[in-house]
């Protein structure tokens, strides 16, 4: 291939760094914003910078935020008894969109998983234990998926919250075996959190 | 159960292949190297949704470029499916596309759609090779009976090298041992899943083998038991904890299970000569059989490659009274006449040459 011009080369480079980008779809990407209009161009830089800029993780649930804490942290409406353990930010909105569950989340980002060197640490589960140890929670839902690792992360935090006499639960099974509680449908979802089970 | 067309497109040494299959005994003829075994691994693709013998997905990949394609139309219980399986390569590696009907489907649940069971010459080692070609056995009839058998043995390969992982990962202290439990709890779940699927298959194939071991050899007694983990499975994985680390390795699951095979008494895993080998694997091939038949009230597609030529009279004769019953059979051979007269006159013959078929002559 003619060598690219530097700053094409940059953007197919940063593009094709993007989950599910290969090198070939970066390139059409790259081009594609090449021929756009300078503003369009100019909106999509600036909606990077921003989200970055503006955007950050809760320091009590590590959900997206704006400010120090995230928006149903800092909602006076919502039942600070409850929390909703998931894996990523997606199913906190998947959950949301249910309008189900009027309790708060910890969200990890991840699952335990050796094999890419993520341990309880990477993924806030001591952040998790000194939640509910500082009290006022009554229930801890552990809704990580259903696969290998979103299961042994579950199994892990039952041993981790046990000593603090939580009650812990685990949605109901209904969600799609092995499959991703982000791409639940609403009434799959609500359904199996309203009928979750202890551990 | 019925396979009732097969199309292959640059799989292996086949460039296009359309045909219609006999609905009891296919023979096809050929010389070695002309793609006789690899007619066949197109089936058991259809059926286990993963080559029985090729280490990589591409192997499969023809001359004509990185697309392949397998396609079988199906009928079971009056009802016919098309299964359709496109392999391609990506960045090297092999990847599948499954379609059943036209719709979507997963590698791991596509095993039981197509249920056929196939006896080759690799499987005359089967008594004397190491316990992965019998925990293999196991798999293959199991994900064509036992619906999500499939998912479990993917599930438990995944906690498995997670936690082999693990282990490395403490034994060079870069982590501690907190979450091992955990990765222990899942293996203990998983594993006694399949162990007690294995246990129970192996009982119920242990007398269907015995009887045709009998038929085959009178007076030589059979039996079969299955080697699976501890009955307190739980405790021998915390129990082998410090060993595991040391090694970094799991040592108990169902992993490392086994099928005891003894004659007379004897482990014939040890003892048995080639002949006495060769009547306990053609045995348990039709036990095999029998088992998925009686499981799914429907013979499974048989599909012999190659073996009734390496078989004497006797264990030929075993073969050849299932071959001559109910079912449908694909049978492949370099012999011109590998069956008797009778059945030879049943039978739809075909020649392959060089991975295409051609009238026989
Ligand atoms: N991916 C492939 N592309 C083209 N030819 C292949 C491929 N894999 C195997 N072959 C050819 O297939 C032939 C072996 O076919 P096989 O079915 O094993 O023969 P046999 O008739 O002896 O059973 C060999 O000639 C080999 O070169
Ligand atoms: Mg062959
Ligand atoms: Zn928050």
């Amino acid at each position: 291939m003619p060598e690219l011009p530097q700053a094409l080369e940059d953007l197919v480079q940063e593009l094709s760094r993007l989950p599910g980008v290969g090198p070939k779809t970066a390139q059409r990407l790259a081009f594609h914003i090449l021929r756009a209009d300078r503003q369009r161009a100019d909106a999509l830089a600036r909606a990077i910078g921003d989200l970055k800029a503006r955007i950050g993780y809760c320091e009590r649930c590590f959900n997206i935020a704006e400010g120090p804490l995230c928006a149903i942290c800092e909602s006076g409406r919502r039942s600070t008894e409850q929390i909703c353990v998931v894996e990523s930010p997606m199913d906190v909105i998947a959950i949301e969109r249910t309008a189900e569950y009027q309790g708060l989340y910890h969200v990890l980002h991840g699952v335990l998983s050796p094999v890419d060197l993520v341990g309880p640490e990477e993924i806030h589960v001591p952040e998790l234990v000194r939640r509910v140890t500082e009290g006022g929670v009554e229930e801890v839902i552990v809704a990580t998926d259903a696969d290998i690792e979103g299961e042994t992360t579950a199994v892990y935090i039952y041993r981790a919250l046990t000593p603090t006499g939580v009650k812990i639960t685990r949605p109901a099974h209904g969600l799609p075996v092995g499959g991703d509680l982000e791409y639940a449908d609403e009434l799959t979802l609500a359904r199996a959190l309203s009928g979750r089970r202890a551990f | 159960m019925r396979l009732l067309r097969l199309e292959l497109r640059n799989f292996r040494n086949y460039r296009h292949l359309d045909h219609d299959l006999g609905g009891h005994l296919n023979l096809f003829l050929g010389a070695n190297g002309q793609g006789k075994t690899n007619l066949l691994e197109s089936i058991a693709l259809l059926a286990l949704s993963a080559s029985p013998r090729a280490r990589r997905e591409t192997e499969l990949l023809g001359p004509l470029a990185a697309e392949a394609r397998v396609l079988g139309r199906v009928e079971s219980e009056g009802r016919i499916r098309e299964i359709r399986i496109d392999l391609r390569e990506e960045a090297g590696r092999g990847r599948k596309r499954i379609e059943v009907d036209g719709v979507n489907r997963r590698a791991v649940d596509l095993p039981g759609l197509a249920r056929a069971v196939l006896f080759w010459p690799e499987d005359l080692n089967l008594v004397k090779a190491g316990p992965e070609h019998r925990r293999r056995f196991l798999n293959q009839m199991l994900v064509q009976v036992e619906p999500g058998h499939a998912r479990l043995i993917s599930r438990y390969a995944r906690v498995l090298e997670q936690r082999n992982h693990l282990l490395k990962q403490i034994a060079a202290g870069e982590t501690g041992i907190e979450t091992l439990a955990a990765w222990d709890e899942e293996l203990v779940a998983v594993g006694s899943q399949i162990a007690s699927s294995r246990r129970a298959a192996v009982a119920e194939l242990a007398p269907l083998a015995g009887r045709h071991h009998q038929a085959i050899a009178a007076g030589e007694e059979l039996a079969i038991g299955y080697l699976g983990p501890p009955d307190d499975f739980a405790g021998g994985v915390q129990k082998s904890r410090s060993l595991d680390v040391r090694r970094g390795v799991t040592g108990v699951g169902p992993h490392r299970d086994d099928l005891l095979l003894e004659l007379g008494g004897r482990d014939a895993r040890a003892y048995a000569s080639q002949g006495q080998q060769r009547t306990l694997v053609v045995s348990l091939k039709l036990a095999e059989a029998d088992l998925v038949a009686a499981r799914t009230g429907e013979p499974p597609i048989l599909l012999l490659d190659d073996v009734l030529s390496e078989l004497d009279a006797e264990r030929r004769g075993a073969l050849l009274e299932r071959v001559a019953s109910a079912g449908q059979v694909v049978v492949t051979s370099a012999e011109a006449a590998p069956l008797p007269l009778e059945l030879m006159h049943e039978a739809r013959v075909n020649c392959i040459r060089a991975g295409a078929l051609e009238p026989c002559g």
